[in-house]
């Protein structure tokens, strides 16, 4: 009797400090609030389509992001949230939000390791540690299975946006990162620049001469076909191993840019679609 | 006088082909300063290293020459034919024009990037054309004080556009952030293959305003009396300005920096104004300008390219601030 009252009374203010309106600005955090039970009150519009997140997502409120605050801060105020789990990308409205009285936790990793500690971290936040738990071992679990079997490790360029010489993934990108999980050889191995970008020598390209060129050019469907022969054509590109076996590839949604809990699924499907390893 | 001008003619002839010289031996790529030659001279056979030569560096240097031989000589115009100090291809209108024609296809029609170098080149000549139509229309037609402020109105009018275009479109700026901050490509010849026509115009268009602009300068009466149409001078010169920047800006973005404060530093070193010598030799400075700071943007960081402006700058603007400090 005495051990249950102890319980409840160490239990209660855990309770009550577990807040129960929460909004999830980015598809790693939406996707993690419903994959440990928890249905966000709102969530952030996601870059390139809403394809990737959870289907229990449905019908949730989504607030448009823009930058540099993310969310409108009238709309989130009249969501009425406790807790706003926000990005690095949007830092500059955690204030604005503070000042709301809502609890701002950031949570976005940038590298396929931070995942599950992130995992771990939210559910602590929101009270579900073993459900957490629970999802994080999971998620690491398909890592490392979509992770077997690789044959060949292709040398890689993976290119952000468009233009006359596009911006690079570096290893400390998300997609530059998860590139190199699939079994690619990135180009920009060793670069490292703060944001995790960088715009690369055509010079290195030649040089280097990638198996694979996957571009994620921020673009809608019907620009695809228009970007893919830009590409194709670059006198430089052209030339390269990639060029000459039609290994340039278009990834045109948000797999490569934003982490979330589908990893291992996203893995597999840069193996399968690009990497062919 | 003419020593001094003499010198300053040879300096800026070295600067430029030294800097053109190292343009070509440097790059991410370490090669012997012998192959680079055997390739230029075409004694070097298929290969890697032929082609970073012959189709990275070489198109690439005399992108950077051009471009800044352009941005000089339509700084030059402007500021001859405005009688201002503060003229630059910014005053036209052209930059926010090329800048906005660029960000529309680079952000909202990005399956149409081949037509970036046209849409730039388009909307900063449209841009241009609006500023003239305006100037040149009601009371005070053509007249320096109704030319600027239209630039101003027009420059606003395009800049609030980009503005417009990357704030609707937050997810796709990072592929307009180079082009906005000043940079060349090496995308081989295709872009001077679209643009060398209005290179062309805007030379030819430079060289024969030369000694009118310099009447010019008397004052727009003793001018007329001399027997040059002021206002008819300063429409040829700010199109043939126009030309100039519309074609640097589809090349390499928005560097007006660079005509603004070329001209300015020949006056200076050459201690005159006499347009003979400040157009042709701020196209030879302004080359070896832009050269120089290309070869430094990609290869501080190699193989990371950096955005030339601010090389530009780090280099141009100590130089000026001597040549004013001791010219005052």
């Amino acid at each position: 009797m005495l051990a249950v009252a102890v319980a409840v009374a160490v239990m209660a203010p855990l309770a009550q400090a577990a807040p129960k309106r929460i909004v999830a600005l980015t598809p790693f955090t939406a996707n993690t609030l419903v994959g440990i039970g928890v249905k966000p009150v709102g969530i952030g519009q996601t870059l390139g389509g809403q394809k990737r997140l959870s289907k229990k997502l449905d019908g949730v409120r989504t607030l448009p992001l823009s930058h540099p605050n993310g969310p409108n801060m009238e709309q989130l105020a009249r969501l009425n949230p406790g807790l706003v789990l926000s990005s690095p990308t949007w830092r500059k409205g955690a204030p604005t939000m503070r000042s709301l009285d809502i609890k701002v936790v950031m949570s976005d990793p940038d590298r396929i390791a931070g995942v599950a500690p992130e995992i771990r971290k939210i559910g602590k936040v929101v009270g579900r540690r073993k459900q957490a738990r629970k999802l994080a071992a999971s998620v690491k679990a398909d890592i490392a299975a979509a992770r077997k079997g690789i044959k060949s490790r292709p040398k890689v360029l993976v290119l952000l946006g468009v233009g006359r010489t596009p911006f690079a993934f570096l290893e400390n990108s998300w997609g530059g990162d998860l590139v190199s999980e699939a079994g690619g050889d990135l180009l920009t191995a060793g670069l490292d620049e703060p944001g995790g970008f960088a715009r690369i020598s055509d010079e290195q390209v030649l040089k280097e001469d990638p198996d694979v060129i996957i571009a994620v050019p921020h673009a809608d469907e019907d620009d695809i076909p228009g970007i893919t022969k830009y590409m194709r054509d670059n006198p430089i590109w052209k030339v390269t191993k990639a060029g000459q076996n039609d290994r340039i590839y278009i990834s045109n949604d948000n797999s490569l840019l934003q982490a979330s809990t589908d990893t291992g699924k996203v893995i597999r499907s840069v193996r399968s679609r690009f990497l062919k390893n | 006088m003419v020593v001094r001008r003499t010198l300053v003619v040879v300096a800026a002839a070295a600067a430029a082909l030294a800097a053109a010289a190292v343009s070509l031996a440097l790059g991410a790529v370490d090669l012997p300063l012998s192959d680079v030659i055997d390739a230029l001279t075409g004694s070097l056979g298929e290969g890697s290293t032929r082609q970073i030569v012959l189709e990275l560096r070489l198109p690439r240097t005399v992108e950077a020459a051009a471009v800044g031989a352009a941005l000089g000589v339509a700084g030059a115009l402007l500021q001859g034919a405005l009688g201002n100090p503060l003229a630059s291809p910014d005053v036209i209108g052209v930059t926010g024009g090329a800048g906005f024609g660029a960000v529309l296809i680079l952000i909202v029609f990005p399956g149409s990037i081949a037509l970036l170098p046209v849409g730039a080149l388009a909307f900063g000549l449209l841009a241009a054309g609006l500023v003239f139509a305006i100037a040149w229309v009601g009371p005070d037609a053509g007249g320096v004080g109704k030319l600027i402020l239209a630039g101003i109105a027009v420059g606003a009018l395009f800049g609030a556009g980009t503005t417009a275009v990357l704030t609707a479109y937050p997810d796709r700026v990072q592929s307009a952030i180079f082009f906005i901050a000043g940079g060349l490509s090496s995308d081989g010849w295709r872009e001077l293959e679209i643009v060398w026509p209005y290179f062309a115009v805007g030379f030819v268009a430079a060289i024969c305003l030369m000694r009118p602009l310099d009447r010019l300068a008397l004052g727009d009466d003793v001018a007329a009396s001399l027997g040059v149409r002021p206002r008819l001078i300063r429409l040829i010169a700010g199109v043939g300005a126009a030309f100039l920047a519309a074609a640097a800006a589809a090349i390499a973005g928005l560097l007006g920096f660079l005509g603004l404060v070329v001209p300015h530093v020949v006056r200076l070193a050459g201690g005159t104004s006499s347009h003979t010598f400040v157009v042709p030799v701020s196209a030879i400075s302004g080359a070896a300008l832009l050269m120089a700071g290309d070869t430094l943007a990609r290869t501080v960081k190699a193989p990371i390219e950096l955005p030339v402006g601010p090389f530009m700058v780090a280099l141009g603007v100590p130089l000026f601030l001597l040549l004013l400090r001791r010219a005052v």
